[in-house]
């Protein structure tokens, strides 16, 4: 009979002696028998050089002794985790997640049900001897009620919960095709098992999805009773609870057809939206009438104004004109509804620290705003508010330019509150003469991108609060 | 008869045999016995076969738990229990050598400069490393990234998994990395927490990841305000075992960028994770970023378990039940570690004349930087250290500035974590005349502000 164990266990105690021929299971453990059943399916299907085996932690630990495929070991319980990983880096893949009931049905419940539910072609047996077996004889999840074990000395208890029943569990979701429960406690029953686990990489190898196969094995050891009786307990007092048989079987045509990844410099560049077009450059030097190496901003409202919106259009611009720029938004909750303010910094070379607690520009677009930040503007610096908003403001300075703009008034006028932001850039420009209005407007143009019909739109609102700054300022006398 | 006498008769290699007799009861023409004449090689009785009456039924076989206990001969086999590759019969051992299929770099055209925030950089750089398969479990303030991700990943063939978990997140990434493939995840402090057991099989199995931490206000629930709060966590406390990654700590989006293309490089390099710490605050950081001139298209190692014939031989595991092969493993990942010192990194900003050394790294970093504008405009001789690998610390390059420092002022978002790390390692380093050690210590999601810091250092000039 074919197989794909290897010839010699070279990882068992380095193959020394007799280990190198023999499991490190305990006499008549049910690990070998289904080991032997997966490894002639293995062999069968012709997926051996395909197949990538995940060992679990538990007695099952050192399945990579003995599976001549690929071999990876888990961390407990997360081996299906794992397994998916591994189905996701080569879809083509044989992965087998092969797990004890500490790993599938107690540290690793997480992990099991997620990755059930996910529905990818994978192959999970589930080895269920109702005990702990490499720790010793500890209670499982699956221990039988009044079952003594080490951790359970007079018997488990209702404390203790009952046993999960996790081939009816995994089977009520709807990612898994395949689910059955199979024993090894009579020839009939290891024929079902041995088909069981034959249709469950079949699946996958199908590309149909998800199967699951639980095997009520025995652990004489633990039990402390001799193999045959195991073989009588694991009938006479698991299969009551643990019903054998197949709890899903849905037919499903193959899905699982992925294709290779994509790495194509095109590809991501049109995806990031990184360009090669030269951006047109309008600013014949650095604005350093408002500071000679680094202008802060601060731009601040309430969510919807577009004061964000507005602080990127700032940076891209100054970006795009050649210097540095950074954007830092209000950070917290406020950033979902409530305050919204944003820092901004433009920089001849290099932008030391973005923030702007002592900005020499302030853009308000409430009184709130204007209230907070009005007073932490530096001196012959500059606060563009929403007069229509908020109230004249009295500037800590005498150096210090005041603006009142009506933003929302404008906008309104427009027919489209978005734009407010945009009138607030008009004005920032006729004010500060930060950048000439064509750096503004081919920024908008760029961030509009497929909306380019609302250009024109953006294009009035911008030059109508440009207009209503410098109404403003030679009103003033500024 | 002629149809029986084809099928197979069981053959015991009693060597292999556990006694464990689950073969016995199954045989209904009694051939298979217990026995009590025990084996002197194994210690162990095994069953005693009278093949007389076989009926090559086959049962017997299928019980036996142990591959090659009993045997399946075939009619006209002879077996020769002392030559093994007659023993096991048709079994062939034809895995191939593991090969390496070399990573390819693919030339990217100039583009002009992006305007992208910290979060994004790191994912773009992620991309621009070769990575397709990211995994994640949605955590403010790192969620901008996984959200990027999402949406190009798919394009590009790729995979955004949403995990169960973070604890799902570094196993998923276990697998892929596993298969020998570029992974990543986006997570933040609490997320981290949840992800060092991951962590630690990862460096014991010797697994290449890159986990981008944007690091936020702690213990506990804290906050999501920007704090450096996982400095000591992740360069000394990577879970169980004797870890160490290499922690990189960006201070600006092209930073975060560029330190992410090269976190991949590092990992591969050394098969081992490597940690970006990020704070909140950077991760929300807008800035101007330039592409790089190429992109990565990842191959397959040749430690890596693939799922093909070509890497069918290999095994990723960090068990090792022996006493001295754990030694060994721990004593080749700590080489490692040793190598990776070459990888220590800091960026020096008006040091050369500094009597006042500001150490920070991250966004405190740029806020320092501002301040030593500042100061030497009043006329103090102030510099910035700039670490910009935390683990490992670049102490040789503090070492080249202390002869002139006076005193140092560690400028931070935690209560003392990267001050830690800098006297540990001078110590180390052995370091005797320590210029005074001075810090700025903001927690709980608040920064160090400019101001402050320039009044600070102002005061302790003198």
């Amino acid at each position: 009979m074919s197989t794909a164990f290897y010839n010699k266990f070279e990882r068992h105690s380095n193959g020394v002696g007799l280990k190198g021929h023999s499991t490190h299971y305990c006499a008549g453990c049910g690990h070998g028998i289904v080991h032997k059943y997966l490894s002639e399916a293995i062999s069968e299907l012709g997926i051996q050089d395909d197949t990538v085996m995940v060992s679990p932690v538990g007695c099952s630990v050192f399945a990579y002794y003995y599976f001549d495929t690929g071999n990876t070991q888990a961390a407990h319980g997360r081996a299906p985790a794992v397994a998916i990983g591994h189905k996701l880096a080569n879809p083509k893949a044989m992965v087998i997640s092969y797990q004890g009931d500490g790993d599938l049905a107690s540290i690793g419940l997480a992990e099991t049900i997620a990755v059930a539910q996910l529905g990818s072609p994978l192959t999970v047996i589930f080895i269920n001897n109702a005990i702990y077996g490499m720790t010793g004889g500890q209670m499982a999840p699956t221990t039988l009620m009044g079952q003594t074990t080490s951790t359970s000395p007079d018997g488990r208890k209702q404390i203790n919960g009952q046993p999960i029943k996790m081939a009816e569990q995994i089977a009520q979701l709807d990612g898994p095709i395949y689910v059955e429960r199979v024993a090894l406690f009579s020839p009939a029953e290891r024929n079902k098992a041995r088909k069981a686990i034959k249709k469950a990489l079949q699946l996958q190898k199908e590309g149909r999805g998800y199967a699951f196969v639980e095997v009520l094995a025995e652990c004489p050891t633990h039990l402390k009773i001799t193999p045959d009786k195991s073989e009588k307990w694991v009938k006479e007092n698991m299969v009551p609870i643990f019903p054998l048989g197949v709890k899903k079987d849905v037919d499903v045509e193959p899905w699982w057809d992925i294709k290779e990844p994509i790495f194509d410099s095109e590809k991501i560049l049109g995806l990031i939206g990184g360009t090669t077009e030269k951006t047109e450059r309008f600013c014949k030097e650095f604005p350093s009438h408002i500071h000679p190496a680094d202008i802060s901003l601060k731009l601040a409202g309430s969510g919807g104004d577009g004061a964000q919106t507005a602080a990127i259009l700032v940076t891209t611009a100054g970006i795009n004109e050649g210097f540095d720029g950074t954007h830092i938004p209000a950070y917290g909750p406020e950033s979902r509804g409530g305050t919204s303010y944003a820092d901004v910094h433009i920089a001849k070379t290099e932008v030391l620290n973005p923030a702007s607690p002592l900005p020499h520009i302030l853009i308000a677009y409430n009184a709130p705003s204007l209230a907070k930040f009005g007073s932490s503007v530096t001196n012959n610096g500059f606060i563009l508010f929403d007069n229509s908003v908020a109230k004249e403001f009295e500037p800590a300075d005498s150096s210090i330019k005041v603006i009142g703009v009506p933003f929302a008034e404008i906008a309104a006028d427009l027919g489209k509150m978005v734009v407010k932001n945009i009138v607030s850039l008009g004005a920032l420009a006729a004010a500060t003469n930060i950048f000439p209005r064509e750096t503004f407007l081919a920024t908008i143009k760029q961030a509009l991108k497929d909306k380019a019909s609302l250009m024109p739109l953006n294009e009035q609102a911008f030059d109508r609060g440009y207009k209503a700054a410098k109404d403003c300022m030679q009103t003033k006398g500024y | 008869m002629a149809q029986k006498a084809e099928r197979p008769k069981p053959y015991l290699v009693p060597e292999y045999c556990k006694g464990c007799g689950r073969c016995v009861g199954v045989c209904t023409k009694g051939c298979i016995t217990f026995s009590e004449e025990i084996n002197h090689q194994t210690g162990i009785a095994p069953v005693k076969l009278d093949l007389e009456k076989c009926n090559s039924c086959g049962l017997c076989i299928d019980a036996c738990p142990e591959p090659f206990s009993l045997l399946a001969v075939e009619s006209g086999e002879t077996v020769d229990s002392k030559n093994p590759a007659k023993l096991f019969l048709d079994k062939k051992n034809d895995a191939i050598k593991p090969i390496a299929i070399a990573n390819q770099e693919i030339p990217m055209p100039k583009t002009e400069p992006m305007v992208i925030k910290g979060n994004y950089a790191a994912a773009i750089g992620a991309m621009i490393a070769g990575c397709r398969h990211m995994y994640g479990y949605p955590i403010t303030p790192s969620t901008e990234g996984a959200e990027l991700m999402a949406k190009f990943l798919p394009k590009m063939n790729g995979w955004y998994l949403q995990a169960v978990s973070e604890v799902a997140t570094i196993n998923h990434m276990y697998g892929t990395a596993g298969a020998g493939l570029p992974t990543m995840t986006f997570t933040s402090s609490p997320g981290f927490s949840l992800m060092v057991e991951g962590i630690s099989y990862m460096v014991g199995a010797e697994l290449p990841s890159v986990i981008v931490n944007v690091m936020r206000g702690g213990p506990g629930l804290g906050n999501i305000a920007p704090e450096q709060s996982d400095i000591k966590f992740a360069c000394r406390g990577l879970g169980h075992g004797n870890t160490h990654a290499i922690c990189l700590t960006p201070s600006t989006p092209q930073e975060v960028l560029d330190l992410t293309i090269e976190a991949f490089e590092l990992a591969f390099k050394y098969r081992n994770p490597v940690i970006i710490l990020l704070d909140g605050y950077l991760g929300q950081m807008t800035g101007k970023v330039n592409l790089p001139t190429h992109l990565n298209k990842p191959g397959i190692p040749e430690w890596a378990v693939y799922g093909d014939r070509a890497h069918r031989g290999n095994l990723i595991n960090s068990i090792d039940l022996a006493e001295p092969d754990l030694e060994r493993r721990n004593e080749k990942i700590c080489a490692k570690y040793a190598t990776m010192k070459a990888h220590a990194r800091a960026d020096n900003f008006m040091t050369d004349d500094a009597e006042i050394l500001l150490v920070a790294c991250n966004t405190p970093a740029r806020i320092s930087k501002g301040a030593v504008q500042n100061l030497r405009e009043a006329g103090v001789k102030a510099g910035l250290f700039r670490p910009i690998t935390v683990w490992p610390f670049p102490v040789e390059q503090l070492k080249t500035l202390l002869p002139k420092t006076k005193q140092i002022v560690v400028v931070e978002a935690s209560a003392g974590q990267l001050e830690d790390e800098l006297r540990l390692e001078l110590n180390k380093a052995g370091v005797e005349k320590l210029p005074e050690i001075r810090h700025i210590r903001r927690m709980g999601g608040n920064l160090p502000q400019q101001a402050d810091v320039v009044a600070y250092v102002k005061s302790i000039a003198k």
